[in-house]
């Protein structure tokens, strides 16, 4: 009874979709209030259908009611409580009913803040993101629905189950994380219409906005930092970033949205670049469609994936209905976009903001050009060229360097103009602080790019430090307040500025180890019990194997003794050789796993792999990499969520 | 035990659902929206514009702006923020 | 020329230096191993092409043969359709590298011989259902 009622539910929510669009458009030509109100309740009914649709699957996978397909191909018996939460996402139809899920949280909140606000914007608020919803819902409804019956001649009595290589916690957190980012940006992209359709220019919504852009971007940037995190734990290729097309989906958005949050600053404190910024919110919210169609289409994974899907070349038809709709609207309003305010100088804060900006967007090019590449190649050569880490690596580095040099160069600048005095008294000790560290670096031997990376770093560091300096100042001689007194009473009421600084304090400290990585070092060898070979500088001797049955795999553990070259003990590793599925009689269904060991410090990871295992002669096939200051990344990005979480600590008033 | 469950799924996913976005239509005309609504946008507007002078004061102090920009900024700001009041104040 | 056409000019001007540069390095790239064409087995054999390719296919059941002498050197057989192509690879196999296997091979052809210097594994199994998601990372990939 339940899963029809799952399927009933999407169809209902389907129908008031179509009839919200249609109530509300109808209220913004007649003007009668009472359509406005039915117009919500009406959103706020496809909400409601949704999350019960929701809860109806979630519930159906925690009973393991295998009739319906979804939940036996993605779960079975044996399956730990918190993947079948987590089944909800694991495939196409459950994931994108989950989109759905997201976006009609986010729609209900949005509605329901703004009962008393926005009056004008809201109708066509609403409308857009009901729209939205109803691509998911035709999607949900006729072309993947989850609630699918199982197509069996037999009773299915145990599903497939989840793979246990992918039971682990981060991969059940990573793609709700990200998916609260790409459907955060939906809110955003849906005033920025509205005002656009009604002429409205005033910065009372961007600042409302505004919040709700830093939400989705943490949760964004910590969905993509999470799957770099899963990537080294799990993946055991050392590394946690590879430019694959699946990470460029969701790096991409995440620098049109962090040029936008940076440039909203200019348009509510001086009114301008707002062409700009309606461009840059209807880039960002396209790209994370764009991204969600690049996950799922096959098109980009056509050089990995072997199964067509029909949602390819839906969601790309969306794609260009989203910009070209947007982009004629805002042809149509162009005269009342135009800012009356100009740049004036080029040593100005707003030229900084701007510059900023178009480095973030080239860069955003750039990733979108090497991602699509093998398809333009095709197009234009007719064969398909693939391009790897080495190529957007030769193209970003530079770029990331520049980024990196503007986030220090920006706060140092005065609104409108700054004066050569002020220059001069600005940026003296920040430079001077990053030629002392250049120096330093280049004594201690280090050369080229990671000079540069390094000194930067340090730059940026005296700039930040600089204006925490200059505020307290500001405020001990105004106020009188002591120095801790004017730190915090500082961050407090300025606190989307200073949680800023913060917020690129991280990222320093994660360009400190994107930089560490120019030294990673590896090497694969073979050891006997009681053999040693060397890395890095270290000693590696195989202790002892042992095996051992577990509950549903088998294991060969190996006891490594970590030594440095002056024979000191580091650290001893216990990489892992499994395999799942052991007993099964089929060998093709047995699954090998390597399970990693990380020692890790600030200075360096020393990354362990048992890679293979001859048992005939008890010799362990191990790979080392050791990988300098990756720990910083990390840190960074602590210091990050961090910093995100003080700008948007909500105030009394 | 069913007859009762079914009633109630039909009564959770049709009745209730469309009683509650008809009901509006219901109701007479409304009237004085707009009146209520543009009060709590002023009010809001006058929060913000307060924000944003403090703010500027704020960048003045560190050095972020020169003070000539300060004073005119600073006096834009604070004359909008009077016509605010002035509007609030007669209603 | 007022400050807003000097902006316009300098924009423009570093859009442009960009995109030449973009250009340049998609046309130049400093790494051999940043680029690879993707083609058919058929057309490589073919067209004896001896630049950075990336072949795909089957791993021909019973035909990976391990060095004894180093663990690490393995050989095997693409299969894609019914074409087939010696592959010799002397890295670390990934975990999913077995008889049946789908892979992803790149390197360069000489002499009927293709040798990889890298090897990825897709799992051709039942979990393909949704596959550039989270059941996609079976792909273990081994980075140089």
């Amino acid at each position: 009874m339940t899963p029809i009622a799952g399927g009933v539910a999407l169809n209902l929510a389907f129908g008031f979709s179509i009839l919200t669009i249609i109530v509300l458009f109808l209220y913004t030509r007649y003007g009668d209030e009472r359509l406005f109100l039915t117009g919500q309740r009406l959103a706020l009914g496809v909400s409601f259908f949704v999350f019960l649709a929701t809860f109806i699957l979630s519930y159906q996978l925690l009973i393991s009611n295998f009739d319906i397909d979804y939940v036996a191909r993605y779960t079975s018996l044996e399956t730990p409580f918190i993947y079948k939460i987590s089944a909800l996402w694991a495939g196409q139809s459950g994931s994108l009913l989950f989109w759905l899920f997201i976006l009609s949280i986010y729609a209900t909140i949005t509605i329901l803040q703004n009962q008393s606000k926005h009056h004008t914007l809201m109708p066509w608020v609403i409308i857009c993101l009901a729209i939205i919803q109803l691509f998911f819902l035709v999607l949900t409804n006729f072309i993947t629905n989850p609630f699918m019956p199982t197509e069996a001649e037999f009773i299915v009595t145990n599903g497939n189950g989840l793979n246990p290589l992918l039971q682990n916690v981060t991969m059940a957190i990573h793609p709700p994380t990200l998916y609260l980012g790409y459907v955060g940006f939906s809110v955003p992209f849906a005033f920025a219409i509205s005002a656009l359709i009604n002429k409205d220019t005033s910065p009372l919504w961007i600042q409302s906005i505004r919040r709700w852009t830093l939400v989705a971007w943490l949760f964004l940037s910590s969905g993509i930092i999470l799957g770099g995190w899963w990537a080294y734990q799990e993946l055991g290729w050392g590394g946690y970033w590879a430019w694959d097309p699946v990470e460029n989906a969701s790096f991409m958005p995440w620098l049109t949205a962090t040029a936008f949050l940076h440039s909203i600053i200019i348009q509510e404190k001086k009114d301008m670049l707002r062409i700009w910024n309606m461009v840059l919110i209807i880039l960002t919210f396209t790209l994370c469609i764009f991204g969600t169609f690049l996950t799922r289409s096959g098109v980009m994974s056509s050089v990995h994936s072997f199964t067509a899907s029909s949602l390819g070349p839906i969601f790309l038809v969306f794609v260009f209905l989203i910009l070209i709709v947007s982009f004629s609207i805002m042809y149509i309003n162009r005269n009342d976009l135009k800012s009356k305010k100009r740049m004036e100088s080029f040593t100005s804060r707003e030229s900084g903001f701007l510059f900023n900006n178009l480095v973030f967007v080239v860069m955003c090019f750039s990733v979108f050009w090497g991602t699509l590449f093998p398809v333009i190649s095709e197009a234009v050569r007719g064969t398909k060229i693939t391009v790897g880490p080495p190529f957007f690596n030769q193209i970003n580095i530079p770029i990331g360097l520049i980024l990196l040099a503007l986030t220090g160069i920006g706060p140092l600048l005065a609104w409108r103009k700054t004066g050569k005095q002020s220059l001069i008294k600005n940026f003296t000790f920040p430079i001077l602080s990053g030629l002392i560290g250049a120096s330093f670096f280049i004594f201690i031997g280090l050369k080229g790019t990671v000079v540069i990376s390094f000194s930067l770093c340090v730059f940026v560091l005296a700039t930040i430090s600089k204006e925490f300096a200059r505020g307290i100042l500001a405020r001990t001689k105004k106020f009188n307040e002591t120095i801790i007194t004017a730190f915090y009473r500082m961050i407090s009421k300025n606190r989307s500025r200073y949680g800023g600084y913060i917020v690129h304090v991280g990222i320093v400290f994660m360009f400190v180890g994107f930089t560490g990585h120019a030294f990673d070092k590896e090497k694969e060898f073979s050891l006997k019990v009681g053999e040693t070979d060397h890395v890095a500088g270290y000693e590696f001797t195989l202790l002892k194997m042992s095996e051992s049955e577990r509950p549903n795999h088998y294991a060969w553990i190996s006891d490594i003794r970590v030594t440095d070259n002056k024979g000191a003990f580091v650290t001893n590793l216990y990489p892992e050789k499994r395999v799942y599925f052991h007993k099964n009689p089929d060998v093709n269904r047995r699954q090998p796993h390597s399970e990693l060991d990380i020692y890790s410090t600030l200075n360096q990871d020393i990354y362990s792999i048992f890679s293979a295992v001859d048992t005939e002669n008890s010799i362990a096939f191990i790979k080392i990499m050791v990988n300098p200051l990756v720990r910083w990344v990390w840190i960074g990005g602590y210091i990050l969520v961090i910093g995100t979480m003080i700008a948007l600590w909500p105030r009394k008033d | 035990m069913d007859f009762i469950r079914d009633y109630s799924l039909v009564l959770i996913f049709f009745i209730l659902p469309i009683i509650f976005v008809l009901q509006p239509l219901l109701l007479d005309r409304i009237k004085n929206v707009d009146s209520k609504i543009d009060l709590s946008s002023l009010k809001r507007k006058k929060r913000l514009l307060y924000r944003q002078i403090k703010e500027l004061e704020m960048e003045f102090d560190i050095g972020n702006v020169n003070k000539d920009d300060f004073e005119i900024a600073r006096k834009d700001l604070k004359i909008e923020v009077s016509e605010v009041i002035a509007t609030l104040n007669k209603k | 020329m007022n400050s807003n056409n000097k902006f316009m000019l300098m924009i423009s001007g570093l859009v442009t230096i960009v995109i030449f540069w973009i250009g340049w390095v998609s046309s130049n790239p400093k790494d051999e191993k940043a680029m690879a064409t993707f083609i058919s087995v058929e057309d490589l054999i073919n067209d004896k092409i001896n630049k950075r390719t990336k072949l795909g296919g089957l791993v021909k059941n019973g035909s990976i043969l391990i060095s004894k002498t180093n663990y690490l050197d393995c050989s095997f057989i693409l299969q894609e359709g019914a074409v087939e192509l010696n592959v010799k690879y002397d890295r670390t196999r990934p975990d999913l590298f077995k008889d049946g296997a789908e892979v992803i091979v790149t390197g360069l052809y000489l002499d009927g011989v293709f040798y990889a210097d890298e090897l990825q594994t897709k799992c051709a199994s039942k979990y393909e259902g949704d596959l550039r998601d989270e059941s996609s990372y079976n792909l273990t990939e081994i980075e140089i």
